[in-house]
């Protein structure tokens, strides 16, 4: 597996330097360390990378999907090819719609919590803690302190289980087996935790208008600062396999480039568009939670292809390991859900002993919390990109229209415009960079 | 970085008396245009460097039965990146609702309408691809509209009252 040795010191791992021309015409780059593409650079990278596909000669249309392994559920995109050149992808979503919209407006505040689980799934207390915000911002319910802990705490541990499953699966879909399952047993740690929390492992629900359901469990703060420490451990490790493979590198260096321009012009959010050099993470620009008082850096890389944006996801599993840490660190007493009979349930604890409580339970349970009229936006930073709750009140407990932004569908339609003219197997590396999980994605 | 108040000084100053309203609720301002001045109130909070609002966050269909001259809405909501500001822009539309295309300022918008179109009946003309985007071919009705039914079933088990609305 060595590589024959080059003039100048020996580069690390596999990647080769030799600059030997690739079968696409173009040759490996290794930029050197620190050097940032200016957004010139990128677009001119970006059409020497791509092929032409004006002068197109017969076309082959494919249907990749709805039950491709590599769809990540049920996306289905028909490809036109010539030859092996991607000429252009017509997205088909909607099979794993389920009117969440609809859905939502015949239910109370409290009663479309779970509903938001089903989302995305793979960070389901993210969506939660995004609704949670937008109905908080809605009412106007202050969120005690010990609470905007615990979010953070719970929302970190979904962010690092969405990126460890999906970079399993991105390197599963370009070619090997056994690191989904060091992926996966990684993941079960933080699922391990999140069950502990939550009593779940997949839907929480956790997330309650006011704060969260329960408080951390005994013994929580130990295991969770244990994983948090083996973590980057891991992280080192998968990127000591992936990093610097021959093979990964080059299905993945200056494929799907996609600069900050395209990004803002499709709303793509999140790693993506942090891979294209763009310091936009919402937990520092709109901060929520506690986010606004622990010290974490924005992960950025700045070449916009898939390799960065898998290089931005192992720089945030870093950047969440040291948020949860300094949350439990400087994690504050008091109650963990906030005292407002109006907007919020009661603790269950009460219910049965107090008749204050179970008054208000019963206010809360059979009529639902008050809303004033109006209407909000807030948008938060969830694993995929950037979750946009909008909701409209009429006053009264249910919601008028409510609209979920969803990061994944504005990921599934970008595809044609991040692989056009790009290789046919391109696209299954392009899209598993995307992140795109279809509950997400249909709504 | 320019305020959220120089922001709405400039698009006032800009659109003075077609702006037709403006509701400041909770850190948020929402304008409401008329229908036929949508498309240059956008592009002029796209273009113009003062307010620079180069990503549209979503685009809202929406429908208020009770407000009968103008039961639909359409809800944009822009970000801006230069001035990390938020701006929300909706337009009222009576039955029969048409609205021209921000496919062209920005493309993300494309799956927005589509959506629109399928789930309220809102046409956006000038749109490359306007077919159903989350729902069957077959799909008959709107569903968001408010007076479609939550239950119900195709085929199978239909109930006698909601005949001709699904």
């Amino acid at each position: 597996m060595s590589e024959p040795a080059t003039s100048g010191p020996a580069t690390s791992g596999y990647i080769s330097s030799t600059g030997e021309p690739e079968p696409h015409g173009y040759s490996v780059e290794v930029p050197p360390l620190e050097h940032r593409p200016t957004l010139d650079e990128l677009k001119e990278r970006k059409a020497r990378t791509r092929q032409n596909v004006e002068t197109t000669g017969e076309i082959l249309t494919v249907s990749m999907g709805p039950q491709h392994p590599s769809t990540h559920g049920v996306y289905r995109a028909v490809l036109d090819l010539d030859g092996e050149v991607v000429v252009d992808i017509r997205p088909e979503i909607g099979n794993l719609h389920r009117g969440v919209e609809k859905l939502s407006e015949e239910r109370t505040y409290h009663q479309i919590i779970p509903i938001t689980d089903r989302l995305d799934y793979l960070s389901s207390f993210a969506m939660n803690h995004g609704y949670c915000e937008a109905v908080e911002k809605l009412m106007g319910v202050e969120v005690p302190a010990r609470a905007r802990y615990i979010r953070t705490i719970t929302s970190e541990l979904c962010r690092l289980s969405n990126h460890i499953m999906w970079l399993g699966v991105h390197i599963m879909d370009l070619g090997t087996q056994t690191f989904f399952c060091i992926c996966f047993r990684d993941r079960e740690y933080i699922l391990d935790l999140l069950e502990m929390l939550t009593g779940a492992r997949l839907t929480h629900s956790f997330c309650r208008i006011g704060g969260v359901a329960k408080d951390l469990p005994d013994g929580f703060a130990h295991k969770c600062r244990k994983v948090v420490e083996f973590l980057p451990k891991r992280v080192a490790e998968y990127e000591r396999i992936v990093k610097q493979n021959r093979i990964y590198y080059r299905r993945a260096k200056n494929v799907g480039i996609f600069t900050s321009e395209d990004c803002f012009a499709w709303r793509v959010t999140g790693p993506p568009l942090r891979a294209a050099g763009v310091v936009r993470d919402l937990r520092k620009d709109e901060p929520y939670a506690a986010y606004d008082e622990v010290n974490f850096d924005v992960a950025v890389e700045y070449n916009a292809d898939v390799y960065d944006r898998f290089l931005v996801r192992m720089k945030e599993i870093r950047e969440s390991c040291k948020i949860i840490e300094q949350c439990l660190d400087n994690l504050p007493d008091g109650p963990f859900l906030a005292k407002d009979s109006v907007h919020t349930m009661q603790l269950k604890k009460n219910v049965m002993r107090d008749a204050g409580a179970m008054i208000h339970d019963f206010y809360q349970v059979f009529h639902g919390p008050d809303a004033p009229k109006g209407e909000v936006y807030r948008a938060t930073e969830v694993p995929k990109g950037e979750f946009g709750v909008y909701i409209r009140s009429d006053g009264g407990t249910k919601p008028a229209r409510i609209h979920f932004t969803t990061p994944s569908f504005y990921h599934g339609q970008v595809l044609p415009a991040m692989a056009r003219g790009e290789m046919l197997a391109d696209v299954v590396a392009i899209f598993a960079s995307i992140d795109v999980v279809l509950g997400d994605c249909d709504r | 970085m320019i305020s959220l108040e120089a922001i709405k000084e400039r698009l006032e100053g800009q659109f003075g008396s077609r702006l037709l309203d403006r509701a400041d609720f909770r850190d948020e301002v929402t304008y409401a245009v008329a229908p036929g001045d949508w498309m240059e109130v956008l592009s002029f909070c796209r273009d113009d460097p003062q307010m620079a609002f180069d990503q549209l966050d979503c685009l809202v269909g929406d429908h208020l039965p009770e407000r009968a001259a103008a039961p639909f809405q359409v809800v944009a909501h822009l970000v801006s990146h230069t001035h990390g500001q938020r701006l929300r822009i909706k337009t009222a539309l009576a039955e029969d609702p048409t609205l021209p295309t921000v496919t062209n300022l920005w493309p993300s918008a494309g799956f927005d309408e589509r959506e629109a179109w399928e789930m309220l009946g809102i046409a956006f003309e000038g749109h490359p691809d306007l077919r159903r985007l989350l729902t069957t071919e077959d799909f008959e009705g709107y569903p968001l509209r408010k007076d479609f039914p939550l239950r119900g079933t195709i085929g199978g088990r239909i109930r006698t009252e909601l005949k001709g609305k699904i």
